[in-house]
Formats: structure tokens, sequence, C-alpha cells
């Protein structure tokens, strides 16, 4: 019985954090903003976990299960390559150096900044 | 067939294919077999094979695509849980995450504008770093193509998983703020797993990093555009 009440916490829980993305959702169509309405809902239900407004607990599994499953429901999405497979023949295929390229760019970069500054606290501290 | 029963068709198939990868990628561990990866490439074989419709498959599909909002406002909950770490080292985070986001962004959007690629491409290029389902968010509010942008999202992520750890030995990074900030900030949640690896607070740092570069890379990105376009 424990795990069907564990099943039962878990999809209460998944429809509140539902409940976060369409309020986002309402919001950036409303106010017609920019960032993505997940991400609204997002800061949403961190500012009340930070006042404590919210309790953790009330979100703790499905957000845990839910981040568990995420490269699962990527799928679908990153499956709609196939409608698009056009874009990288040609010269299309230059889109995959430029991806890569740029995003070790960011790793090294976001990398050194991050360990300098955060080495020289350290030393600060000492 | 009626549309119910193609929906759970669908479905059915893409959790036991995901399932079976992801035993395979627990058993070998290779970049490459990353379970997202390998399930996508099955069920996009399968799909021309037998001339189905993207559209069809994803009357199933879109059940699984719609709880990727759901699953972005969870990540509120690590974020919440790891505050103590951006606490102890606010600024050299968050330094780092920012000039990532805004290198990540504009070399992107420069490189593809200087070799003339469409702009429903550039758009969709911009927030490869971010995690999928705010890359496809921010790539349809600046009217890019948000399938695109989850495949550049995969080349982020895979690429810097595999080349990303190597790089930052060259260049020195060996301590776990530096190695989680740039694992997040450039490979999302597939550098999380790769920091994983090295210990519980690169990747805590790595999500952290993650997190806020999406909320970065989704407010900067507009702001980059219209600068730069």
């Amino acid at each position: 019985m424990g795990n069907v009440r564990n099943i039962g916490t878990i999809i209460l829980q998944i429809i509140i954090l539902s409940i976060f993305y369409l309020i986002g959702t309402w919001i950036q169509a409303f106010f017609n903003i920019i960032i993505p309405g997940s991400i609204i809902g997002m800061l949403l239900l961190f500012l009340l976990l930070m006042t404590k407004k919210l309790n953790v607990n009330w979100v703790s599994e499905g957000s845990k299960t839910l981040i568990k499953l995420l490269p699962l429901l990527f799928i679908p999405a990153t499956t709609g390559i196939i409608n698009y497979f056009h874009l990288f023949s040609g010269r299309g295929v230059l889109l995959f150096p430029i991806a890569l390229s740029s995003t070790l760019m960011v790793i090294l970069i976001a990398g050194t900044v991050s360990q300098y500054l955060g080495r020289k606290r350290l030393r600060n501290h000492e | 067939m009626n549309n119910i029963l193609i929906g759970v068709l669908a479905l059915c198939a893409t959790i036991i294919i995901y399932y079976f990868m992801q035993k395979l990628y627990k058993k070998w561990s290779n970049p490459f077999l990353l379970p997202v990866l390998t399930s996508t490439i099955i069920i996009a074989f399968f799909l021309l094979i037998f001339d189905i419709p993207y559209q069809t498959y994803m009357v199933g599909g879109k059940w699984l695509d719609w709880l990727l909002g759901p699953a972005v406002v969870a990540l509120a909950y690590p974020l919440y849980n790891q505050w103590n770490i951006l606490k102890t080292y606010p600024l050299s985070i968050l330094a780092g995450i920012i000039l990532g986001a805004v290198i990540g962004i504009v070399s992107g959007l420069l490189l593809t504008k200087w070799l003339l690629f469409d702009d429903a491409i550039i758009y969709s290029l911009i927030p490869k770093n971010s995690t999928t389902p705010v890359a496809m968010e921010i790539a349809s509010s600046l009217s890019g193509i948000p399938p695109l942008a989850a495949v550049f999202v995969m080349i982020a992520g895979i690429g810097g998983a595999v080349i990303g750890p190597t790089l930052l030995k060259w260049f020195k990074i060996h301590h776990y703020l530096g190695r989680g900030v740039g694992m997040g900030s450039g490979s999302h949640a597939i550098g999380i797993t790769k920091s994983m690896e090295n210990g519980e607070k690169e990747g805590a740092v790595s999500t952290v990093a993650m997190t806020l570069s999406a909320v970065i890379v989704s407010i900067l990105s507009p702001i980059c555009v219209y600068l730069l376009m």
C-alpha cells in the first residue's frame, strides 16, 4: 500500500508543478513577456520556497521524479529533427562545428572565470 | 486506427525504447550512448522506414512533451536545495555563468550570421547551451524552430560532455567550482551527469549553473538579438 500512496503523492505533486507551469504561461501571455512561461513558473515556485510560503515537502517528490524523467520527456521534441534533416545538408553541415566550438568556448571561459574568482575568495578567507 | 490508439502506441513505444537505452547506458556509460540520443535515433529511424509522419507520432508524443513545462518548474527544487553553495560563492559562480551565457549566445549568433544562415536557424541556435525545454521555448519566442533548437542543444550537450572534461584539464581547471560552472553552463543536464561522476559538490555547482544559465539565457537572448541582428 505504501507504494500506491507514494505514486499518489508523486502524481499530486506533479499536478501542483503543472499549476505553476500554467500560471507561468498565463503571466507570460498576459504581460507579453519574452521569458518562457515555464521559467516564470520556476522562479515563482523558487520564490515561494525561499520565503517559506510553500513547504518544500509539497513538491520535493514530484520534482525529483520529473527531473529523473527529463531525458525521456526530451525524446518527442528531439525526434522532430526528422522534419529538418534538409537543414543539415550542404552548407548546413557547418552548423555542427559552429554549435560545438561555441559550446567549448562557454565551458572553458565560464570555468576559468569561476575557478579564478573562487580561489581568490578562498585565499582571502584563509 | 483511431487517434487514442495511435497515441497510446507512440507513448508506450517511446517509454519502452527509453527504458532499454537507459539500461544500455548504465552498462557502458559511454557519452555516445546517452539515452536521449540513442532513443531519438531509433524512433526517428523507425518513423522514416515505415513512412510515419512526425505529426502522427506526436499524437502520443505531445503528452510527454507537455510535461517538459512542469519539469522546468521542478528545477526550482535543486536550486532551493543548493542555495548554500550559491550563497558561499555568489560572485564567482554568477560571473562565470553570465559570461558563459553571453559568449554562448553571441558566438553562436555571430558565427551563423557571418556564414549567412537563415534567421530562423540563427534563432534556433542562440539558446543551445540551455536545457532543452528552455531552449525550445526561447527559440519559439524568437520565432526560431523549436525542434531544431533541441537538436543544437543535443550537440552542445553531447559534444561538451565528450570534449569538455579534457579541455578543462588542459587549461588546469581542477577546482570543482570551475569545472561545475563550465559543464553546467555549456552542456546543461548532460554536463551535470558528467560532473556528478566527479563528486556531489561539482554536480551541485553544475546544477546551479544549468538552472541559472537557463534563466539568464532566456533574458539575454532577446536583448542580444535586438542588439546584433
